[in-house]
C-alpha cells in the first residue's frame, strides 16, 4: 500500500515536470496520448470491468467533439458552456447506444455498436451542420483566468488534471460497490441477478461511464485541435483505442493506461512509416491475445506464477483450511399456523413443445425444510428458474410472502428476499471469496449511484462496513481463510461452502438450494445439514432440491415429489418415500416407464 | 416502377455478395464458435490478388478469382493455427485477435498496392440487357449465378460429403466429435480455409462493381456480419437471406438517402436486431441456470 502511494506520488511529479523536459512537438504527441489513455480508461470501464463489449467509445469521442465545435462556432456559446452541453449529449448518446445492451450481448453488441459508430461518421460527414468531409475549422481556444491555454504546454496541464481526476475515479468506481456490481456482472450475468444486482441498468450505467470519459476527451481535443473532422474518429481510431485496451490488460484501468502510452510510443517511433506501425501493432495485439491474454497488467502475476513453477519464489504462508461453520442464533420461532411464504399455484412451463412443468401447485409456510425430489429431467431445475425469475412462466402465478412475483426480474426476486445457489456452481470466477460475498451483501439500487458523482465520501463509508459485514461472514461459514482467493482455485466442496455463503449474504427469507450436495463427501454432507438446519433455525425457510436420499429424509420436514413436470407426491418424509406413486417414478414399472422422459437438455448447464 | 426493379436487382447482386461474406462469417462460428472480424480484410486481400492477376498478369477473369480463393485459403488456414490456443475458450479474446489480424491485413495490403485503390473493368459486356424496358447489367446477372453456383457447392459439401458432416458434427458439439474420433483441429482449419475461399470469390466478385481499395474490408466485412446476424448467426440459409436483406437495404437506402445511406442501413439493422435478437433462422436461446 505505501509502495504503491510512493509510485503514483513519484509518477505525479514527473508527469508535472515533462513539459519541462520536451519540445513542442513531443508535448503535442503527448497532450494526444493523454486524450487517448482518457478514453482507453473509459473503454476499458465498460468492456474490461463490466464486460460489455463497446466499439462505439470512438462515437461518444466524436459525439462531444463535433458537438463542442458546432455549439461554439455555430451558436456563439463559450468554450466551457460548449464543452459541459457536449459533455451531457455524448452521455445521452452512451444511452442510447446502451439500451441495445438491454437486448443483446457479446459479439451482436460488439457489431451494433460498431454499426452506430459507422453511423455517426457517416452523418457528420454528410450534414450541413457537421462541416461535410473538411469538418469544422476556427473552435475558439478555451479561455482560462490568468492561462494561456493556446499554448500546448499549458493546455498539457488541464489535461493532466482532469485525467487524474478521471481515472481516479473510475479506480474508485471499480474497487467501490458500483464497479464490483459490474465486475460480477461481467462474470456471470444470471448469478449477478440472483444476488440482486440489476443487470440492465448496470448494463446501461456501464455505457453511460465510458460516454463521460470518452465525452471529456472530446471536448478536451476540440480544444487542443481546434479543429474536428469525420476522419478523426474512424474504425481505425476505434481498433487502435481497442488494441490499447487489450495489450494494457483489459480488467486493470492502470493496465489501459499503460497500453495506450506503450502504443502511442511505438506510434510515434514508426511515425515516418505508418504502415508498419500498422502492421507492428496488429501483430502485438494477435500475439498478447495468444500468449499474454490479461495484457501488461498480467505480466506480474505471470511471471511469479513461472518463478514459482522454478522453485524461485515461495509464499510463506501456512496451508489455508476450511474452518468449522459457527451456528446462527436461534431467530423468533414463526407463529402456529405459519402462513405460506411461497406459494405456486398450477405453475406450467413450456419450451416449445416440451412441457417441463405442469400445473404444479405447493406452499411452503415459514420456518420450513421443504424438499423437492424428483427423477433427473422432472423440471425441479426449472420450478427454481420460475420462481427466481430467470424464466417467465407459460401459466400459473408465484407468491413470495403473499406478494405476487410471477414474471419479475430476477433482482426483484432477489430484493424481496429470496436467495438461491445453483446446481453447477456459478461464482463470479475472477472475483476473490471476498468480493463474491461483497456483492451479495451490497444492497445499493442504481439510482443510488449519484452518490458517486456528488457525494463520493458516503460510498466509501458504505464500502467500509460492507467490508465489516463481509468478515463477519466469511468468519461464521469458516472461510476466513480463503478470503483472498480466487474461488477456481478452491476445493469443490469448499466452492459449495462459498456459494452458500454469498446466498446467505442476502439475509434472505427464502433459501432455494438446488443439489447443495452434490459432489461432496460424507463428511462435508453431514456438516451442509447442520448449516441448513442453524439457517432455518435463524428463521429462513428453506427448499431443497436434493438427490442425496438420507439427507433429504433426515433434513425435510415435507418432500415434494415431482416427476415428467408435474407434482406426483406431498407430504412427510416418511409417507412420501412408501407412497407407491414414487416408487414407480423412480424405479420405474413397464407401465410408467414411458412417461420419464430423458434428461430435459434446458436443465444441463452448460 | 422500373427504378424499383433496378435498384432491386442492384441490391440483389449486391446482396450475392454479402451473403457469400456472411456465409464465410457463419461457416467459421458454427464451426468452431469465433467470429472472424478479420474476414473483411480477407475480402479485401482477395479483391486484390484477384484484381492483379486479372489485370497486370492478364490472366482469364475466373482463373484470376480461383487463384486468389487458393492464396486466401493459405491466409485463412495461418489465422486459425495461430489463434487455435484460443478455440472454444474465451470468445472476446478470439475476436480481439482476429481484430488484430485484419489491422496487419490492411496494412500488408497498403505496403503491396498503395493506398489508393484501383478500379476493375468488367469481364463481360458492358451493355446492359434491356428486357421489358429494365436495364439489367450482365454483371449482375453472373455475380448472381456465381454466388448460387457456390452457395450450392458448399451446401452440397457440408450435407453430403464425410468430411462435411465431420463438420456439422464439430459445430453442434466439439467434446462429443473429438470423442467419436473426429479431429477437430483440422475441421476447424477447413471452415477456416472454405471461408476465406468464399471471402476471396466474394472479393474477385466485388471488384468490378465497386473500388478496390485497402479500406473496403472494413465496411464489407462489417455488412457481411451484419447480413450474417441478420440471418440467423451460424445459419447458412440465414446468411443467404441475411446478405440479400442487407444489399437491398442498402441499395434502397443509396437510392433514398444517398449520402445518408450508411446511416439509415446501421440504424435499421440495429432496431430489427433489437426486436429479433437472434435473426431470422437464429434458435432461441434459454437462460440456463
Amino acid at each position: 500500500m505505501r509502495y504503491k502511494l510512493g509510485l503514483t506520488v513519484v509518477l505525479a511529479v514527473l508527469a508535472w515536470l515533462l513539459p519541462y523536459q520536451v519540445n513542442s512537438y513531443t508535448i503535442h504527441v503527448v497532450d494526444v496520448t493523454l486524450l487517448l489513455a482518457l478514453l482507453a480508461v473509459g473503454l476499458g470501464l465498460a468492456m474490461g470491468v463490466a464486460g460489455q463489449i463497446n466499439l462505439a467509445q470512438v462515437a461518444f469521442y466524436g459525439v462531444a467533439a463535433y458537438a463542442t465545435a458546432i455549439l461554439t462556432t455555430k451558436a456563439g456559446l463559450g468554450f466551457w458552456t460548449a464543452g459541459l452541453i457536449a459533455l451531457v449529449v455524448a452521455a445521452g448518446f452512451g444511452l442510447l447506444v446502451g439500451t441495445t445492451a438491454l437486448r443483446i450481448q457479446s459479439h451482436y453488441l460488439g457489431i451494433v455498436t460498431l454499426g452506430l459508430a459507422l453511423a455517426f461518421t457517416n452523418w457528420v460527414t454528410n450534414a450541413q451542420i457537421g462541416g461535410g468531409a473538411e469538418g469544422i475549422t476556427a473552435i475558439p481556444v478555451p479561455t482560462f483566468p490568468g492561462v494561456d491555454l493556446t499554448s500546448e504546454y499549458l493546455y498539457y496541464y488541464l489535461e493532466l488534471i482532469v485525467f487524474a481526476i478521471a481515472l481516479g475515479f473510475g479506480l474508485f468506481v471499480v474497487h467501490t460497490p458500483l464497479g464490483r456490481r459490474m465486475r460480477a456482472m461481467r462474470d456471470d450475468s444470471l448469478a449477478a441477478g440472483a444476488v440482486g444486482v440489476e443487470v440492465p441498468m448496470l448494463r446501461m450505467t456501464a455505457f453511460l461511464l465510458s460516454a463521460v470519459f470518452g465525452g471529456a476527451a472530446g471536448v478536451l481535443y476540440a480544444g487542443l485541435i481546434r479543429y474536428v473532422a469525420p476522419d478523426s474518429f474512424n474504425i481505425a481510431t476505434m481498433f487502435l483505442l481497442l488494441a490499447m485496451v487489450i495489450i494494457g490488460g483489459r480488467q486493470s484501468l492502470i493496465g489501459c493506461v499503460v497500453g495506450a502510452v506503450a502504443l502511442a510510443v511505438v506510434r510515434e517511433l514508426l511515425v515516418d512509416y505508418p504502415t508498419y506501425a500498422q502492421v507492428a501493432y496488429g501483430s502485438i495485439v494477435v500475439l498478447i491475445v495468444v500468449f499474454f491474454p490479461a495484457g501488461l497488467a498480467g505480466l506480474p502475476g505471470q511471471l511469479r506464477r513461472i518463478l514459482h513453477r522454478l522453485g524461485w519464489w515461495r509464499e510463506t504462508a501456512t496451508a489455508p483450511s476450511l474452518r468449522a461453520f459457527q451456528p446462527y442464533e436461534p431467530g423468533t420461532p414463526t407463529p402456529d399456523p405459519a402462513p405460506a411464504l411461497l406459494d405456486i399455484r398450477t405453475l406450467s412451463m413450456n419450451f416449445r413443445g416440451l412441457k417441463a412443468l405442469r400445473d404444479v401447485s405447493l406452499a411452503v409456510v415459514g420456518g420450513e425444510i421443504r424438499g423437492i425430489v424428483g427423477p433427473n429431467g422432472s423440471g425441479k431445475t426449472t420450478l427454481f428458474n420460475v420462481v427466481s425469475g430467470l424464466y417467465r412462466p407459460t401459466s400459473g402465478e408465484v407468491f413470495i410472502g403473499g406478494h405476487r412475483s410471477t414474471g419479475a426480474r430476477p433482482y426483484a426476486v432477489a430484493q424481496a428476499g429470496v436467495a438461491r445457489t445453483f446446481q453447477n456452481l456459478r461464482l463470479f470466477r475472477a472475483l476473490t471469496v471476498r468480493d463474491n460475498i461483497l456483492v451479495a451483501l451490497d444492497r445499493t439500487r442504481i439510482w443510488a449511484s449519484w452518490r458517486y458523482a456528488f457525494w463520493q465520501l458516503g460510498v466509501w463509508r458504505y464500502d467500509q462496513r460492507l467490508r465489516a459485514d463481509a468478515d463477519a461472514v466469511l468468519e461464521r461459514f469458516g472461510l476466513a481463510d480463503f478470503a483472498g482467493s480466487l474461488p477456481g482455485a478452491l476445493p469443490y466442496g469448499t466452492q459449495r461452502r462459498v456459494e452458500m455463503a454469498r446466498a446467505m449474504a442476502r439475509q434472505p427469507r427464502l433459501l432455494l438450494l438446488d443439489e447443495p450436495a452434490a459432489g461432496l463427501n460424507g463428511e462435508e454432507v453431514r456438516q451442509l445439514g447442520d448449516i441448513v438446519r442453524s439457517i432455518r433455525s435463524s428463521g429462513v425457510t428453506v427448499v431443497i432440491i436434493e438427490h442425496n436420499m438420507s439427507l433429504v429424509m433426515s433434513l425435510c420436514d415435507r418432500i415434494t415429489v415431482l416427476s415428467s413436470g408435474a407434482v406426483i407426491a406431498d407430504g412427510p418424509p416418511a409417507e412420501v418415500a412408501v407412497a407407491p406413486q414414487v416408487i414407480e417414478a423412480y424405479l420405474g414399472d413397464s407401465a410408467m416407464s414411458a412417461d420419464v422422459p430423458d434428461a430435459i437438455p434446458t436443465e444441463v448447464a452448460r | 416502377m422500373q427504378v424499383t426493379i433496378q435498384t432491386f436487382i442492384g441490391g440483389l447482386s449486391l446482396g450475392a455478395i454479402y451473403a457469400l461474406v456472411a456465409l464465410g462469417f457463419s461457416l467459421v462460428y458454427r464451426t468452431m464458435g469465433l467470429v472472424n472480424f478479420s474476414h473483411g480484410n480477407v475480402v479485401m486481400i482477395g479483391a486484390y490478388l484477384a484484381s492483379t492477376f486479372y489485370i497486370s498478369s492478364k490472366l482469364p477473369f475466373a482463373v484470376s478469382i480461383v487463384v486468389s480463393m487458393v492464396v486466401t485459403a493459405a491466409i485463412g488456414i495461418i489465422i486459425e493455427r495461430v489463434l487455435r490456443p484460443l478455440e472454444n475458450k474465451d470468445f472476446d479474446l478470439m475476436l480481439i485477435g482476429t481484430i488484430g489480424f485484419g489491422i496487419v491485413l490492411e496494412a500488408l495490403a497498403i505496403m503491396i498496392w498503395g493506398a489508393t485503390g484501383q478500379a476493375v473493368p468488367s469481364p463481360v459486356p458492358a451493355a446492359p440487357i434491356i428486357l421489358a424496358g429494365i436495364r439489367i447489367r450482365t454483371y449482375d446477372l453472373l455475380v448472381l449465378a456465381v454466388a448460387a453456383a457456390a452457395t450450392l457447392l458448399l451446401i452440397f459439401f457440408l450435407q453430403r460429403s464425410k468430411r462435411g458432416t465431420a463438420m456439422q458434427a464439430v459445430a453442434m458439439d466439439h467434446e462429443a466429435a473429438t470423442a467419436v474420433g473426429i479431429n477437430v483441429g483440422r475441421s476447424n482449419a477447413i471452415a477456416f480455409m472454405l471461408g476465406a475461399s468464399l471471402a476471396a470469390l466474394a472479393g474477385g466478385l466485388v471488384g468490378p462493381l465497386l473500388y478496390v481499395s485497402p479500406a473496403m474490408g472494413g465496411s464489407l466485412g462489417i455488412k457481411g456480419f451484419a447480413a450474417a446476424i441478420l440471418g440467423g448467426f451460424g445459419s447458412i440459409p440465414g446468411a443467404i437471406l441475411g446478405g440479400v436483406g442487407i444489399g437491398l437495404l442498402d441499395s434502397y437506402a443509396a437510392g433514398h438517402f444517398q449520402g445518408y445511406s450508411e446511416l439509415v442501413t446501421f440504424l435499421v439493422f440495429t432496431v430489427i436486431i433489437m426486436v429479433r435478437p437472434n435473426g431470422i433462422f437464429g434458435e432461441r436461446t434459454v437462460n440456463r441456470a
